[in-house]
């Protein structure tokens, strides 16, 4: 236990040392928080928010779990700080829980600073079940933490962890409704849609926010994530760049990602069940989610429901 | 294995995707010793102690470091040792006190850290980070960090490798520390200067095998190789026939024409016959230097390489 918790403390100390932490930790999710906030004229209404919310929360969560713990696990490995561990009587298992307490610590100030600022700049109403938004989104960013550690012990060099990285960070961003709303997306497009796992992550965030039920299967699917990611992290864990892997260890990260892969393939044949949108019936009918309620209200010329009204 | 053998090695192979790096290899290492695994790279010296360390397992043979199976019980055994090892790191942006706080709380069990900072004279850098050390700091901090534990066995893989000479005459005396201090340790090089200077015990490697093992001085003493004695003197020898002195094997008149250079088996015989000739001759002596054979030239005549090959 004391080597969890001290180095959970070095990492948490390392982390805030580094400027470039603090700008994708902070900043740019803030800027982005800010610049959509405007764009779309966040205080209008409960779905516009909840719109921002969700794109700059996803955009942080991305970054923290794939470059953050991705990306920066490669570094050690290469720059031969691992191999100094190696030595020592540690195992990969303190290594990654730290890792993956780390990217929560440093990243839950953000999310509590961005309710705030939805609440007081744009007239967000407080979620009702803050609680359960804070444990969701928690989840989550441990989750995409793990993934980020599987991509970490599969990749060989950086070279090829930064194009793995990119391969899942940008469907993940632009596919999951995090930035386009997913219900703009055409059937075909809906189908990729439901493989992702951002997807399940964005859907959640913004049933907890519109006080909608949220779907258990979500909350499973990131924690079956975290602990295949976990156990696979531990599995492949190299500590030295020297030991390489093979081609065919990288099916690994589909195996991280095979909660998903189920959810995406049994949302594709059962679409009716597929849980609701926040605002929405269903997908199959789905012309009542908050982006798409903005289009259609814009179109007809209709103003929207206030913040208040939406809550009742 | 006897209570005073805390390394015990037999028959030790290790192969990497068909190439032997190590060739069935034994040895001991006694309790208290400085222990030197000496040879060129490439000869199976890392291979050897990372074997021992339980970084890499073995191919076959038997290996017992402090009475552990290296391949069995790995945590154990890394609990129980220091190892510095060539070509690591640190984060960058770490203090060297919380370096120290973090290594300490791998283990079972761990010496203040404030004291052995002191020890190492990087009580000053304890605020410093990493990044900001110099080799010679850093290279101190890595030995800190290997007696984190206390280790009664400590592990040192090239510990001067590309070190300056100073730095290098520093990382000796610690070592010398550590020696004096009763702790066992063994120590991969390839500076003959070092391996002299610091070991027990020495085993020359060469090509995964072991070709020669003992003392220094054991080791120079079983090698062909012949003194050389220098002298020179203040007057040109100028075409002054030289005798044939006892013992002298060859003998020649260097280019300054003042140096007389002087191969012989039995020294100590030979300089006191050239020193009695010189008198004779009425030459001025200017400057004497007797050279024994070392363990780079008893290298060179097992193997017929040099140690930086």
């Amino acid at each position: 236990m004391r080597s969890y918790l001290e180095l959970i403390r070095i990492d948490i100390k390392l982390a805030l040392r580094q400027r470039i932490v603090i700008f994708f930790n902070y900043l740019f999710p803030l800027v982005f928080f800010f610049t959509f906030g405007t764009v779309l004229r966040a205080g209008l209404s409960l779905a516009r928010v909840t719109q921002v919310i969700t794109m700059s929360l996803v955009l942080g969560v991305l970054g923290s779990g794939l470059f953050g713990a991705g990306i920066r696990a490669l570094q050690e490995r290469e720059l031969n700080i691992l191999r100094r561990y190696k030595v020592t009587p540690i195992t990969p298992g303190p290594l990654l829980v730290a890792s993956m307490v780390t990217g929560w610590v440093i990243f839950m100030p953000y999310i509590i600073l961005m309710l705030v600022l939805a609440h007081y700049v744009y007239h967000m109403p407080w979620p009702r079940h803050m609680i359960s938004l804070l444990a969701f989104i928690s989840v989550g960013l441990i989750a995409f933490r793990a993934i980020g550690l599987v991509i970490a012990s599969v990749a060989n060099t950086m070279q090829e962890g930064t194009i793995l990285v990119q391969l899942l960070y940008l469907p993940m961003l632009f596919l999951s409704g995090a930035t386009f709303p997913a219900d703009m997306f055409p059937p075909s497009l809906t189908i990729v849609s439901n493989f992702i796992p951002a997807t399940y992550y964005v859907r959640g965030i913004q049933a907890v926010i519109n006080n909608q039920s949220l779907h258990p299967s979500y909350v499973g699917a990131l924690l079956l994530t975290t602990l295949v990611g976990f156990i696979v992290g531990v599995k492949l864990f190299r500590w030295e760049k020297e030991e390489k892997i093979k081609g065919s260890a990288k099916l690994w990260v589909a195996g991280v990602l095979a909660p998903f892969l189920i959810m995406g393939i049994w949302q594709s044949f059962h679409p009716k069940v597929t849980p609701p949108m926040p605002g929405q019936g269903s997908r199959v009918t789905g012309d009542r989610s908050p982006s798409r309620q903005i289009a259609n209200r814009a179109r007809a010329g209709e103003s929207e429901p206030n913040m208040a009204s939406e809550q009742k | 294995m006897n209570l005073d053998t805390v390394i015990s090695v037999e028959s030790l192979h290790k192969s990497y995707a068909g190439l032997e790096a190590v060739k069935g290899i034994d040895f001991e290492v006694r309790r208290g010793e400085v222990f030197g695994l000496l040879g060129p790279n490439g000869a199976g010296k890392t291979s050897t102690v990372e074997i021992l360390e339980g970084l890499r397992p073995r191919s076959s043979g038997v290996a017992r470091v402090l009475g552990f199976d290296p391949d069995r019980q790995t945590q154990q055994l890394k609990d129980r040792i220091g190892v510095c090892l060539q070509a690591t790191n640190l984060p960058a942006k770490i203090r060297v006190q919380e370096a120290m706080d973090l290594f300490a709380a791998f283990y079972t069990r761990s010496l203040s850290t404030e004291q052995l900072l002191d020890r190492l004279q990087l009580s000053d850098k304890r605020t410093a980070y990493y990044e900001t050390l110099s080799g010679g700091q850093k290279q101190r901090l890595a030995l800190a960090l290997a007696l984190v534990n206390d280790p009664q066995l400590l592990f040192l893989d090239e510990p001067t490798t590309g070190l300056d000479p100073q730095i290098r005459l520093e990382i000796h005396n610690l070592i010398e520390q550590m020696k004096s201090e009763n702790r066992t340790v063994l120590l991969t090089t390839h500076y003959i200067e070092e391996a002299e200077r610091l070991c027990d015990r020495v085993a020359i490697m060469d090509e995964g095998k072991i070709v020669a093992m003992g003392t220094p001085r054991e080791l120079q003493k079983k090698s062909r190789a012949q003194s050389r004695i220098q002298i020179v003197v203040a007057q040109l020898f100028d075409g002054t026939a030289l005798p044939p002195w006892p013992d002298a094997v060859s003998n020649t008149i260097e280019d300054d024409g003042r140096t007389l250079t002087v191969h012989s088996t039995r020294p100590a015989r030979t300089l006191f016959e050239i020193m009695k000739w010189l008198d004779h001759q009425g030459m001025q002596l200017e400057d004497v230097h007797l050279k024994k054979p070392t363990l780079e030239d008893v290298f060179v005549e097992l193997t017929g390489k040099h140690l930086r090959d």
